[in-house]
């Protein structure tokens, strides 16, 4: 094995670091980067709030140079980034925003808006602020409330805070990451040039990030009980929250050209890969359902990591994606070295937590196709809290009417209300031939009842289910509908 | 001749937190920064599986022999007494004999890392012999549990008040836990020093009683143990008690292992292990006129304290002592009891019973309004205290500021045209409405145990002329050290970058109280002040007489002037010289540059028995404003505009308080709204991590946010005429909360009297706004 593989090169502070698995034990290829900070006497600025990428304490921002040469910035949670993920990125934590003279402009102006009160989670919510400072062009209002969406604070009440990132972004100056950025570009570059491909080989740990879609395809093949992993949104809780050790890991992570997002003359056909940030942007216009529930998928942290092809892979009942996806027709392309295949997404989930994908396939793309005119696709999303919250039932709805109001094809798909995302065909079966008026949906939603047997748990009781299902097939005909609503019926 | 020096200002600039900087930089410290050598070890708690169990027989040899291990102990391992009640001896260190609730500490382990001690922790075999066990707090209350004898208020006849009433009715408040979710779950680092000393680095509220606990379950003198507190990462009264628990745990495992040990909680192992603040279910039964004013009302206050006593008892008085709120209520009788369940032991947390006390009222003026179609806040502002009325422990409402408050909040929120328009929207929309409450909070100041409203302080000015202050509060954020270092600087004439507030420590200030109670600035400020009078008197001394020397007329040192880091006679200001060089000629004058100062809050006492006595030094006011939007079909509610007003006597950093203010409000918002506690029929917590425990996030918050200070209130015979901030502002999210039912309420045209509970989350809106469907189609069908 090439010795050089089992080496993790990124910038620290724009300085070339290495990481060389094979000679030091402290870290593993599934230690965290927050660990990895935190094992550092300098990198202590950085903190622990819930080591599951629901605080934003950890937050650190990621540079990547974009194929035009130009340096862009992410916030991500380093609690659930393994370290190998870095190869290749420059990694910039709160220690490196400010220098001797000044704090940075971010910095300052979380000190002139009091904006620290224990100061514990500041760090996280300076270093999103920092990823909104550094995009291009101008920061709007609702994006740095979406920015600053994945970090908690306790203590300020936030409004403090949101005046400090409207301060900080209104007037941007150069910072010294201007002043590096070429040659932070210069070096990642090379990075990646010399080691395309990370292969480690230790006495505990299988880890291996290819580059090219055929490598990891062999990979697969050869080590079908590998781990797969991408953004380890998921995968990160098991080594921090189950505290298991992760030995055979396959990293999807290097694979550019499952990120692509291609525009196809019947849709859009996504990577597996692609960030959720960026599906999201892409869908803004073309799929506003897929928009909506990505809105209010997790955090802008967890959107930069996570991908549509885990969120599918995991088929989680009450995962985000599933339901909008089924609405939307979607198909997942299914690659082996053995070449691919296409499914519907509703055939491709095929239980809790199940899927049809063999022991040698991996999601390469997933085909969100055009939806036809006079089709209505909407989905819904009922959560404890708005924002950085997972579904206590969602719904990814769909719907054909006739000029004169009739419903011609109708299709519900609810996350939350069983073990798997559900169609409430009952519910379809009634209303299909049938007016779509608020009587009609309302004699409806009893059938919705008899189809499901949600379960209670943290989030809500199965009543509280029932009726939310009940309730967001109202919610699409309040939203679709061409009448008005009358109170009395409701 | 020079100017004359300009007056201090320090008060009136804007300072911002001392630690900001650091903060922002990464550079603040917290216990998990701290750089300790290589000898450290984890800490690791083996917890209780079971919710009430009997512990058959525990074998712990296979894990004292796993590798890495460097001790594990149990209760037969203690030193001292196996207890860490902190008023109440009913609270072991380690589970002796029998486990009382999922999460209780049985073992100690001591490891050279995590991974280490989880694997050490599986081999250890316990049998356990599984007891009945309470895990709510209706099973408590069907049991007649008790954790200590129950406790009672009254007024006049309550019951002859209400029967005689011209209207009555009677109902049932439900209340929930909240998880405090500091960033910082608790943590220490313990090291040993030589012979019996050791160190605690520790995230405590009450740096004295983690030193005296630890002293106790180890069978030390306090004099061996140093307690130091740089800031917490967060507290809220989660650190007042319970971070003498993992004190105590790592100071037993650095004691045995003679190495340092740090124990910092996981943080689903901190929500799983800690108590909250405490549920609440309250009856109540209230008699009122045609006009909407109170004639007598009866309260049954039952809160579930947990397995232990903890402040439980404290946290009752003060909820029964908060039932009134802003209102004088004649007739009034309450009753409290502290039930005992197989759960955590439930603790402090910002507002102290307070709010589990005001949220009953509050909800009584809300449904006196709807039954007599009058505008809530008219009914809360026709039975508002009048200056002098007696609250029903008979400390009369001196300095009320409730009409002043009333009045300007309710021109600058535009409540009155407000409630038009929410009544025009609602009109117009079916699916969507919106609410509108203002709420008012009246919160007494001081601890109700009078002894405890003491501190103290130890001054050193140093040659150079720099000033370290030490002082018994700690620092969680609320501002208490910059607001010391204030009243240092202002007192000694000092610009603030003279000033440093040191870590507090307990080898510098000894048995102080808790920084708790909002307190702290109140009673830590006075002791500060004391200290630098002293120093000021010694000082004038030696700079009456240096600035004598070689004049005609001797300088008094009663005219001796502290400004502009400048000492002056203010008889004669161009004699003057730079504080620097007075402190280098103290020195050299033998005079000493350290004092300790102290503060005991004046005439404050209440008797238990009776329930009477002036329990409080002050009181402090304030209401709030906020509207939603109810979407009634998914029970997502969207804050609109928030409107905070609130009195803080003359603000010694009016940026600080406002600070404290508007997050006080957004965590009761989270407490009444989103943020949920469930535990099993075991007695397991199914919200044990932010994946499912949701406080307020950036989304959460209303986009257009006012709040303001009152002005032209000094607060007398407090430092610098200030007033307490901490708690009060906590329950202005009441009006948040019944913004909420208002807008369930609109949905049945404000004609029924939705369900209403703490947390309204969106689960149970939606069932209350079914119901008020219902009962709106039964009258339809009518």
């Amino acid at each position: 094995m090439n010795h050089e593989n089992q080496k993790v090169v990124f910038l620290l502070d724009g300085k070339r670091t290495e990481i060389d698995f094979a000679r030091q034990q402290a870290l593993t290829p599934d230690t965290t980067v927050l660990n990895y900070l935190r094992s550092m006497p300098d990198r202590k600025g950085t903190k622990e709030g819930c080591a599951e990428g629901d605080c934003g304490a950890c937050t650190v921002a990621i540079g990547e140079c974009g194929p035009d040469g130009t340096m862009n910035y992410k916030a991500c949670d380093s609690c659930i980034i393994l370290l190998p993920m870095l190869h290749g990125k420059q990694l910039i934590t709160v220690e490196d925003l400010g220098r001797p003279e000044a704090l940075h402009p971010v910095q300052q102006a979380m000190v002139d808006c009091d904006g620290s009160q224990c100061g514990y989670c500041t760090p996280g919510f300076v270093m999103s602020l920092f990823a909104r400072y550094k995009q291009a062009g101008e920061t709007t209002h609702a994006e740095l409330l979406d920015g600053l969406t994945g970090n908690l604070c306790r203590c300020t009440g936030y409004r403090s805070i949101m005046e400090a990132a409207e301060k900080a972004c209104a007037h941007k100056v150069p910072d010294h990451f201007n002043a590096s950025a070429k040659e932070a570009a210069d070096l990642l570059t090379s990075i990646k040039a010399n080691t395309p491909d990370i292969a480690i080989h230790t006495s505990g740990h299988r880890y291996f990030r290819p580059s090219a879609l055929a490598t990891a395809l062999q990979l697969r093949a050869a080590h079908p009980e590998a781990l797969i992993v991408c953004g380890a949104t998921d995968v990160g809780l098991q080594v921090t929250k189950q505290k298991r050790s992760l030995p055979l890991l396959l990293d999807l992570s290097g694979l550019d050209e499952l990120k692509r997002i291609t525009a196809t003359k019947s849709g859009i056909e996504f990577g597996a890969t692609a960030s959720l940030e960026n599906v999201k942007a892409h869908a803004k216009d073309v799929f506003p359902a897929l928009y909506d529930m990505l809105s209010v998928f997790g955090s802008r942290q967890i959107r930069e990591q996570a991908t549509l092809g885990g969120n599918l892979a995991n088929a989680s009942p009450i995962g985000d994606t599933p339901p909008v996806l089924m609405a939307l027709d979607a198909a997942v392309v299914l690659s082996s070295t053995n070449g691919n295949r296409t499914m519907k997404v509703t055939e491709f989930i095929t239980g809790y937590r199940t899927t049809d994908l063999k022991s040698d396939e991996i999601i390469a793309h997933v085909l969100v196709p055009h939806t036809p005119t006079g089709v209505v696709v909407r989905a819904y999303k009922i959560s404890k809290r708005k924002d950085l919250d997972i579904s206590t039932v969602s719904g990814g709805f769909r719907i054909v009417l006739s000029p004169e109001g009739i419903v011609q094809e109708i299709a519900l798909y609810y996350g939350g209300m069983a073990a798997m995302t559900k169609r409430a065909a009952q519910a379809e079966a009634f209303l299909l031939g049938k007016s779509w008026t608020q009587a009609n949906a309302e004699a409806a939603m009893p059938l919705i009842d008899a189809e499901f047997t949600p379960i209670s748990d943290a989030r809500s009781g199965k009543e509280g289910r029932r009726l939310m299902a009940r309730n967001l097939l109202l919610k699409f005909w309040s939203d679709t509908a061409i009448t008005t609503p009358n109170p009395t019926h409701a | 001749m020079s100017a004359a020096p300009k007056p201090a200002t320090v008060a009136a600039e804007r300072v911002a937190h001392e630690s900001a900087q650091l903060h922002v930089s990464g550079h603040a410290t917290y216990i998990d920064d701290i750089l300790v050598n290589a000898q450290l070890l984890h800490g690791h708690v083996y917890t209780s599986p079971h919710a009430h169990a009997q512990i058959l027989s525990f074998d712990l040899e296979a894990a004292r022999r796993a590798p890495g291990v460097f001790a594990l102990l149990s209760h037969r391992d203690l030193p001292g007494h196996n207890d860490m009640g902190p008023i109440f001896h009913d609270e072991p260190v380690l589970a002796e004999g029998t486990v009382n609730f999922v999460g209780q500490a049985m073992f100690l382990i001591a490891a050279e890392n995590e991974s280490a001690a989880l694997a050490a922790a599986k081999l250890i075999q316990v049998e356990y012999a599984p007891l009945p066990a309470i895990v709510t707090l209706e099973e408590a209350i069907r049991q007649d549990t008790k954790l200590q004898p129950s406790r009672k208020i009254i007024a006049g006849d309550a019951k002859a008040a209400i029967e005689k009433a011209p209207h009555r009715f009677s109902g049932t408040l439900k209340m929930g836990a909240q998880e405090h979710w500091y960033l910082e779950t608790q943590a220490c680092l313990v090291v040993p020093g030589e012979g019996d000393d050791l160190k605690a680095y520790s995230s405590t509220q009450h740096p004295s009683e983690t030193q005296a606990l630890i002293a106790e379950v180890l069978g030390l003198p306090k004099m061996n143990v140093e307690v130091e507190v740089r800031r917490m990462g967060g507290g809220f009264g989660g650190k007042e008690t319970q971070a003498n628990h993992p004190a105590i745990w790592a100071a037993l495992l650095a004691r045995k292992t003679r190495r340092p040990v740090k124990i910092r909680l996981f943080r689903d192992d901190d929500q799983k292990m800690t108590g909250k603040r405490h549920p609440f279910i309250n009856d109540y039964e209230v008699g009122y006129d045609g006009n909407g004013r109170i004639l007598g009302l009866e309260a049954t206050l039952n809160t579930d304290g947990g397995a232990a006593t903890d402040l439980t008892m404290a946290v009752l008085e003060r909820a029964m002592m908060h039932l009134d709120n802003a209102y004088y209520i004649p007739d009034i009788s309450i009753i409290g009891h502290a039930r005992k369940t197989n759960l955590p032991s439930n603790t402090a947390f910002r507002g102290f019973g307070g709010p589990q006390g005001v949220a009953v009222i509050e909800q009584v003026m809300d449904r006196i309004a709807r039954h007599l179609k009058m505008d809530p806040m008219e009914v809360r502002r026709r039975n508002f205290y009048l200056e002098g009325q007696p609250t029903p422990y008979a400390q009369p409402v001196i300095n009320n500021r409730l009409q002043m408050i009333d009045q300007e909040l309710s021109a600058t929120s535009g409540y009155a045209e407000r409630r038009k328009s929410v009544d025009a929207f609602n009109a117009a929309h079916v699916f969507k409405k919106r609410g509108l409450a203002m709420t008012p909070v009246k919160f007494g100041i001081s601890f109700t145990t009078a002894f405890l409203n003491q501190a103290g302080a130890l001054v050193n000015i140093y040659k150079d002329g720099s000033v370290l202050v030490n002082h018994g509060g700690t620092e969680m954020g609320q501002g208490l050290h910059t607001k010391m270092r204030q009243i240092a600087a202002l007192e000694l004439g000092l610009s603030l970058d003279r000033v440093k507030v040191n870590a507090t420590n307990t080898s510098k200030v000894p048995n102080t109280s808790a920084t708790a109670a909002s307190a702290g600035s109140d009673l830590n400020g006075a002791a500060v002040k004391h200290a630098t009078d002293i120093l000021k008197a010694r000082m004038a001394e030696v700079a009456a007489t240096l600035l004598s020397a070689g004049k005609d007329t001797v300088s008094k040192p009663e005219h001796i002037q502290f400004r502009n880091d400048q000492v002056f006679d203010g008889q004669d200001p161009g004699r003057s010289m730079d504080f620097p060089t007075l402190c280098e000629r103290c020195v050299f004058h033998q005079v000493s540059l350290s004092a300790t100062g102290f503060y005991r809050t004046p005439e404050v006492h209440f008797d238990r028995e009776k329930g009477k006595g002036k329990p409080y030094h002050y009181f402090s006011f304030g209401m709030g404003v906020t509207e939603i939007e109810l979407d009634t079909l998914t029970g997502h509610v969207q804050l609109i505009r928030t409107d905070l007003l609130h009195d803080v006597g003359e603000s010694i950093n009016p940026n600080i308080d406002i600070g404290q203010v508007e997050g006080a409000y957004v965590q009761g918002l989270g407490w009444v709204s989103t943020e949920e506690c469930k535990w099993n029929e075991k007695g397991h917590l199914l919200n044990h991590s932010p994946d499912t425990y949701k406080i307020p996030n950036i989304q959460d918050i209303a986009p257009d946010f006012r709040t303001a200070l009152l002005q032209n209130a000094p607060n007398p015979n407090t430092i610098r005429r200030s007033k307490a901030v901490a708690e009060p502002p906590f329950m202005l999210a009441f009006s948040a909360w019944l913004a909420i039912k208002d807008a369930i309420s609109a949905v049945g045209g404000h004609q029924f009297e939705p369900e209403f509970q703490i947390p309204a989350t969106n689960e149970f809106i939606l069932i209350s706004v079914e119901q008020v469907r219902g009962q709106m189609r039964a009258q339809a069908k009518a």
